[in-house]
């Protein structure tokens, strides 16, 4: 019974509230760099309200249960990794065996589910966005399965999450070692992908593709979509924070310390997002396979060594 | 007020459709997201679909071929939409009245919510027109209460 | 090649069918031609001259219409236009499509705007104006009128 009070709470609220506020964020430091005022604080939250109250317009040829359901697929698998992440983080000792590919696993849904919504509705410029962004999942997934052998290697062969932040609170945190160093930037780029930001937003490219994968939507499904992407803004520099920081500490001088960390993930994010431009899927999937993967196998290699 | 209406109100997101214009309101348009005249503050952002807006903003005079496709437009879009009409070519037609292939103004084909008149409106225009029809739409919710 | 060799060269291949040659100033040059040896210029331009297609206009003048073809030589700086006139009751000239693809929508928009027949053209069809608009009426002759019922040409104000 208590497991439906966490996931509600760890699921939905914490993950809403953190991310809102990390959108909030993003945005006003863009605003800023641009030499602009940006929008007022609670604007994440009323973009939601307000779609909420639109209307839902299916379009004729699509194909309806796939349609309406691929958003609640990525919020329901978000939502879940929210939840395991969180639980693990305050309480270490909750962890299972495993529990390290389920997260790995649930965290492929958001990006699948774009995909079937944009194959899902009759359109031809959706079609062409889902096709690139199952492009770039192919290329981002290897070397981000690469470089999380790194911590499993460092901290005794353990695929415990549990296990991985007791090693970083007995030993360093496992950023602070050569191999450590390599993965977390493998990681910070796949990350970038997966969020859909700038390099890599190639799915949702807005001025070349119209909305990309998400054009039909409209409404409480568009509002879902919106949802999943806020809840990613949190839970992906909170995964990046537990394997290589050593997830959040809340007493004493270690409560500032990991926030530090937490905010040194959006920072470098946010940097990355405004000061580049947008690259093409095939310029993507070469910069994934080349220099990243061998820097993620280099990573490995340092880290079989003991550096 | 209802908080879907409040919230419609504070976060307004921005479709642009030009209707066969020389394109300097599309540019005086496209002023307002700069930083002098920053629109981003009141939550406004231009976006891709129509199906995403919640103002669709029309510049040019109509022509013929594009008749249908306004039509379309308009259709596609969720309701509540708010319509405004920019430029004296969108109001009247401007200089071409007597053009062969603007038949009708704007408003003989999709009711128009706003009109900002100049040739092109300056950034300052647009954004207080934007102003009043979310004044007007205010007002209508407190009369019929 | 200089100007001045280049305007002899077509002064002398085309001397019988220039009738008119106003070197206006160092950059414009119009020559009058008959409309019958229209498509053995266009080959010599392009291929001998080298110069490069511009656009082409077509005018209605009262008794006649005319088409002037743009040509440019970027390496001296200078645009020759060629004036051919043909009759205004059945306007026809040969289509310069088969020698140089670019005029191909050119063409089909003075046929539909003027109403001039192009002999030769592969695909005359409406280029600008919508699908609706009544065959045999071309609106920028000057003899065009109002045809539509339904069209509001009052600004509504008195």
């Amino acid at each position: 019974m208590e497991m439906i009070l966490y996931f509600i709470l760890f699921g939905f609220i914490v993950s809403t509230l953190v991310g809102a506020l990390i959108s909030w964020i993003d945005r006003k430091v863009t605003a800023r760099l641009q030499y602009r005022v940006g929008p007022p604080l609670l604007q994440p939250i009323i973009d939601l309200v307000k779609l909420f109250g639109k209307e839902l317009l299916i379009p004729k040829g699509a194909s309806k249960i796939t349609f309406l359901s691929s958003p609640i697929i990525g919020l329901v698998g978000i939502a879940i990794v929210s939840t395991l992440l969180c639980m693990i983080n305050i309480w270490p000792e909750k962890t299972f065996f495993g529990d390290l590919i389920v997260v790995i696993y649930f965290l492929i849904l958001p990006s699948l589910s774009i995909i079937l919504g944009g194959i899902a509705s009759k359109n031809p410029l959706a079609s062409i966005g889902s096709s690139r962004e199952i492009k770039l999942v192919l290329a981002y997934e290897l070397p981000f399965i690469l470089a999380i052998i790194v911590p499993i290697l460092k901290s005794g062969l353990t695929i415990q999450i549990g296990q991985i932040i007791g090693y970083q609170a007995a030993n360093q945190a496992i950023a602070w070692s050569l191999s450590g160093v390599l993965s977390f930037i493998v990681i910070l780029l796949c990350i970038q992908a997966k969020l859909g930001l700038v390099p890599f937003d190639i799915a949702e490219a807005e001025t070349e593709l119209a909305g990309g994968a998400v054009i039909e939507y409209s409404g409480p499904a568009l509002a879902i979509f919106k949802l999943m992407k806020l809840m990613m803004l949190f839970v992906l520099p909170f995964f990046m924070s537990i394997m290589f920081l050593g997830g959040l500490n809340f007493t004493g001088v270690g409560a500032v310390k990991s926030l530090l960390g937490f905010l040194l993930i959006i920072v470098l994010i946010i940097v990355i997002r405004n000061t580049n431009p947008r690259l093409r899927v095939d310029q993507a999937l070469r910069f994934f396979w080349g220099p990243v993967t061998i820097l993620s196998i280099i990573a490995v290699i340092l880290a079989t060594r003991g550096l | 007020m209802s908080i879907k209406l409040k919230a419609l109100l504070k976060s307004p997101w921005v479709f642009h459709l030009s209707t066969g214009s020389c394109n300097n309101c599309d540019i005086e348009l496209l002023d307002c997201l700069t930083p002098r005249f920053d629109i981003e503050r009141f939550g406004m952002v231009l976006i891709g679909s129509i199906k995403h807006a919640d103002v669709l903003v029309c510049t040019g005079s109509v022509t013929r071929k594009c008749i249908p496709r306004i039509k379309e437009v308009y259709e596609l879009a969720p309701r509540p939409i708010i319509v405004v009409a920019i430029g004296e070519c969108s109001l009247s037609r401007g200089m071409f009245i007597d053009s062969y292939n603007c038949p009708v103004p704007l408003d003989k084909i999709i009711p128009v919510d706003v009109y900002v008149p100049g040739c092109p409106p300056k950034p300052e225009a647009i954004i207080a027109g934007v102003t009043k029809a979310i004044e007007k739409i205010r007002k209508s919710i407190k009369e019929k209460k | 090649m200089k100007r001045e060799d280049i305007l002899n060269g077509i002064k002398d291949r085309f001397e019988d069918s220039i009738t008119e040659f106003s070197d206006r100033s160092k950059k414009r040059v119009y020559i009058d031609i008959d409309h019958k040896v229209i498509k053995d210029v266009i080959k010599y331009m392009i291929h001998d001259i080298g110069a490069r297609f511009n656009i082409a206009s077509g005018i209605d003048a009262r008794t006649e219409m005319e088409i002037l073809y743009h040509f440019t030589i970027e390496r001296i700086n200078i645009i020759i236009s060629f004036r051919v006139r043909i009759n205004r009751d059945k306007p026809e000239i040969d289509s310069i499509t088969p020698l140089i693809k670019g005029a191909e929508w050119i063409e089909r928009e003075m046929h539909e705007l003027l109403g001039i027949n192009f002999i030769g053209h592969p695909n005359l069809k409406k280029l600008l104006l919508s699908e609706d608009w009544p065959e045999g009426v071309y609106p920028l002759r000057a003899d065009y009128k109002e045809w539509d019922k339904d069209a509001i040409r009052d600004r509504g104000v008195k």
